[in-house]
């Protein structure tokens, strides 16, 4: 198999808690990788170590073959991001905020209009960015992350702040992204219909374990054997995570 | 120079640029009129013509600087914070301690712009105002280059701290604080107060002589030093999470 994004036993401590324990995922190239787990479940510190905006304590992570920190700047330029909220200049423009990560990357200025026009934003580019509604900040922000269409996507709950039908049109677009310049998506939402509808693997992660990883048929023959619902992602999402949670504080009785 | 020149962009309706010009142009106002007002008061000090122009009108026009460097490396940082904007910086293929070298970069050179108006002025006054003969150029000069050197420890350290917090009002207390109790230490002859940088930009404020004082130019030149690669290397090493 093609993994495009490995992590072995990748493991991060903030002094006696554990936000990611021995998690190994594996993400196939031209995939869209959902990423579940409830709040504090370690999603977002497993994304921003694959990022570099923090070191694991334990554990290795390969980008596309390459490894951080001694690659880390080749590995930045392939990977679009989006980590927890939309990062931005307040005192610049949608269009000028752009611009700068265009300038880093060393691309076309025609870039800049192709982000705004996949995001829907061409017409408030010329605002400043301080002055955008928090569903405007966010499509903001998957611009800076779609910018150049890079080979990678890290996109950590991408349509937070956004009304249903800009839900849709994102889902609808991370969706095409694959097909449309062979992208490979690792997306983290708790939006679980959504991720449904999107994803063709999915890593379930509670308490900073992984509990699951595999394909969403995988998911519900998993979700079957072990007597859980199996109709919706929802419904095995929540009886993988409430047996974990049960058999921890058994742990913790005994 | 491409980081250089992006940094350069960010300024864009921060302020930090209009600033710097308004202090260079409101130190070099002061100069005039305080001069035009007290001249004669000035020059009838036990002190020699050179050493009044110099040392006499400094101390307000560094009280400017001062809060100048301040203010503006507040902003120059608070910017990459309230957007969370250096965040996005990290996960960009670009070196973040660059970026701050960088901002190191245009401040100091907006600096040494708001010296260079404010000493124009005092060219213009030792040509017109002073007895026939006492402007010397060459010890204005000096003085000024005393003047850049002694102000780097703030700018440094001003830099630093604003890179390490992310409430604007932090750095800001910490540069007010760092003014009252440079002004409190500045008189004493207690060379070991240099390392207070505040303390060491103040030094030629309270100096009656024009001469720079060598201890506190290597003060100066090394806390300058340790504080712009305190900043690099925490840049570099403690990330924003």
């Amino acid at each position: 198999m093609d993994y495009i994004i490995t992590t072995e036993q990748l493991t991060k401590k903030y002094k006696s808690f554990v936000a990611v324990n021995n998690v190994s995922l594996n993400i196939r190239k031209g995939s869209i990788y959902g990423f579940l787990g409830p709040n504090g479940a370690g999603k977002s510190t497993t994304m921003k170590m694959l990022l570099g905006l923090t070191a694991p304590t334990k554990g290795s992570f390969t980008i596309d073959g390459k490894q951080f920190p001694n690659d880390r700047l080749s590995i930045l330029k392939e990977v679009g991001s989006f980590i927890e909220s939309p990062s931005f200049y307040a005192n610049l423009t949608g269009k000028e905020n752009l611009d700068i990560i265009r300038r880093i990357l060393g691309l076309p200025k025609s870039s800049v209009a192709d982000a705004l026009e996949i995001v829907g934003l061409s017409e408030f580019g010329g605002r400043l960015a301080k002055k955008y509604s928090l569903g405007m900040k966010q499509r903001l922000g998957l611009a800076g992350a779609l910018l150049g269409r890079p080979p990678i996507l890290i996109l950590d709950e991408p349509t937070n702040g956004l009304d249903p039908s800009g839900i849709h049109e994102i889902r609808n677009l991370i969706k095409s992204l694959p097909d449309l310049y062979d992208c490979t998506v690792l997306i983290s939402s708790h939006m679980l219909s959504e991720i449904e509808l999107m994803v063709d693997d999915i890593g379930i992660l509670n308490h900073g374990r992984l509990l699951f990883e595999g394909s969403l048929d995988e998911l519900r023959q998993n979700a079957l054997q072990s007597g859980f619902a199996a109709d919706n992602l929802e419904d095995m999402f929540l009886s993988m995570v409430d047996k974990d949670n049960a058999s921890r504080k058994q742990r913790v009785k005994l | 120079m491409k980081i250089f020149a992006i940094e350069l962009r960010k300024e864009k309706r921060t302020s930090v640029i209009p600033l710097m010009l308004a202090i260079g142009i409101l130190g070099a106002a002061y100069a005039f009129v305080n001069f035009i007002v007290r001249k004669d008061t000035l020059l009838n000090l036990p002190l020699a013509p050179m050493d009044v122009l110099l040392t006499q009108l400094y101390g307000m026009v560094m009280v400017l600087n001062m809060f100048g460097i301040i203010v503006a490396a507040c902003i120059i940082y608070n910017i990459e914070f309230k957007g969370s904007a250096i965040k996005k910086m990290y996960m960009l293929p670009m070196s973040v301690p660059v970026m701050y070298f960088c901002k190191f970069l245009i401040l100091t050179i907006m600096l040494l712009v708001v010296i260079a108006f404010q000493n124009l002025a005092l060219t213009k006054i030792g040509l017109t105002d002073l007895p026939q003969g006492a402007f010397e150029f060459g010890t204005l000069l000096c003085f000024a280059g005393y003047s850049f050197i002694t102000s780097m420890p703030v700018l440094s350290f001003m830099i630093f701290v604003s890179s390490r917090f992310e409430n604007m009002w932090v750095p800001l207390g910490i540069g007010v604080a760092g003014f009252l109790s440079g002004m409190a230490l500045a008189a004493s002859n207690n060379t070991f107060l240099c390392i207070h940088p505040f303390v060491v930009m103040l030094k030629p404020a309270v100096a009656m002589s024009a001469q720079p004082d060598i201890i506190v130019v290597i003060f100066s030149l090394v806390e300058t030093a340790i504080f712009l690669f305190a900043g690099l290397w925490s840049a570099k090493n403690l990330h924003y999470e």
